[in-house]
């Protein structure tokens, strides 16, 4: 069946993806790179197994779903067999229809989600209605948190959260809209990405609150820690 | 202060002409009117007074945001207190060519501080505001902004007195040094 029904099925997506570019004028690019902020590090999509962590949540939904559809379909065919024969086509359209809905969203969701990871900023674009594209500077940042669930163990992926300070009220949920905060859904390398947004908030002198410029500015350079030391070096009894 | 333009580099965004928003957010207004069906006409006043009313101000150093007919208000903040910036377009923005910026500062509220809408350079806007919020550029680029004089007398003075402070010093131990020899040599010749 497979190979057929593959080709049937990027045909079909193809489709839905030019409607989504065409009419939706959904971009089909990654988003800008902030400018000046050094290289890019990354600039990708999440990994592959993020797309098979969604379709296993998929398969046990749609199972659950469709149990239940069927489930209720047969008990009418088993009280009633007319109108059990007449409601079929509502039943099964209902059991079906949404899943196919279901599988394509999952795949435009995937295909939608952007992260730019450069040497001073992240940019996160997610969304295919309202699609919001999301800018934080890693000297805003307070805190990563780095989450992983047994499933996602498995696909070799995790969900890396980068917070920048003030509230909200989901942001502990980690929800994808919720403000102050990035979400890095799904991605492989989540270690390497803590460990390199973690570094430019470690060597940053401000609190992430807007007031290094004044704390920057008494701080001693190579070269005056040169002077010091030939200073030592010259009371240093020989 | 030209210093701050030349930030923007080859981005052509000039942001002392955005006082108004554009008069395709009106369209989207009326767009989103239509949809809340019955309740059209109490709507439709609503963003109207609010699309009449709304006001932008760029300065130097933060934006200035007022609107409001009965009830006005007035936002103000600092591009340094910028904590995350989010565009947001939904499909009808798409069509109509605008986004919705929304500025976050560090408050304990998860809805954006400020939402400018109606910049028909959404991207512009958002280069701008990203070039002065902190940690935008590397840290030797830091002196090139508006506090780059005053902090770079500031290590020179300092690196001034101690390279002061060193020959002084070195001066002085020269002069132990001859010192103790001179007495050495007259212990020795004591001795």
């Amino acid at each position: 069946m497979s190979k057929t029904a593959d080709r049937a099925g990027r045909w079909v997506y193809r489709g839905v993806w030019g409607v989504l570019v065409g009419w939706l004028r959904v971009p089909d690019e990654a988003p800008n790179v902030p400018p000046g902020s050094g290289d890019v590090v990354r600039s990708l999509r999440p990994a592959p197994g993020f797309l098979s962590y969604l379709k296993v949540g998929f398969w046990v939904l749609a199972v659950i779903f469709d149990v239940v559809i069927i489930g209720i379909w047969v008990l009418i065919l088993g009280a009633n067999p007319i109108a059990g024969a007449i409601t079929a086509p509502v039943f099964w359209g209902l059991a079906i229809i949404p899943d196919i809905f279901a599988y394509v969203a999952l795949h435009v969701r995937f295909d939608t989600t952007w992260y730019v990871v450069t040497e001073r900023a992240v940019r996160i674009r997610r969304g295919v209605w309202i699609i919001t594209e999301n800018t934080i500077t890693f000297e805003n940042v307070q805190n990563v948190s780095v989450r992983q669930g047994p499933l996602q163990r498995h696909f070799g992926i995790a969900n890396v959260l980068v917070q920048t300070a003030g509230g909200g009220g989901s942001a502990a949920e980690g929800g994808t809209s919720a403000g102050h905060q990035g979400l890095l859904e799904g991605v492989d390398d989540a270690q390497t990405l803590r460990t390199l947004i973690m570094q430019r908030a470690e060597v940053s002198k401000g609190a992430g609150l807007g007031d290094d410029r004044e704390d920057s500015r008494g701080t001693l350079g190579p070269a005056h820690v040169a002077a010091l030391r030939e200073i030592r070096d010259a009371l240093a009894t020989t | 202060m030209e210093s701050g333009k030349g930030l923007d580099g080859p981005a052509k965004f000039d942001h002392r002409a955005v006082t108004r928003p554009d008069p395709v957010l009106l369209k989207h207004y009326l767009i989103l009117s239509l949809c809340s069906g019955p309740f059209f006409p109490v709507v439709f006043l609503a963003h109207y007074c609010r699309y009449i009313t709304l006001r932008y101000r760029f300065d130097d150093d933060g934006i200035w945001m007022a609107w409001g007919v009965l009830f006005k208000r007035e936002i103000n903040l600092a591009y340094r207190r910028v904590q995350d910036i989010n565009v947001t377009r939904g499909v009808i923005q798409r069509w109509l060519g605008l986004a919705s910026v929304a500025v976050q500062t560090a408050s304990a509220n998860s809805m954006p501080e400020m939402k400018i809408e109606g910049v028909l350079d959404a991207d512009g806007l958002r280069d701008f505001l990203y070039a002065k919020m902190r940690g935008a550029k590397g840290q030797s680029d830091a002196p090139d902004g508006a506090a780059g004089d005053g902090g770079a007398d500031g290590p020179d003075e300092a690196l001034a007195l101690l390279v002061e402070i060193r020959d002084g010093v070195s001066s002085l131990r020269a002069r132990v040094d001859a010192l103790e020899a001179t007495r050495l040599g007259d212990n020795g010749a004591a001795s």
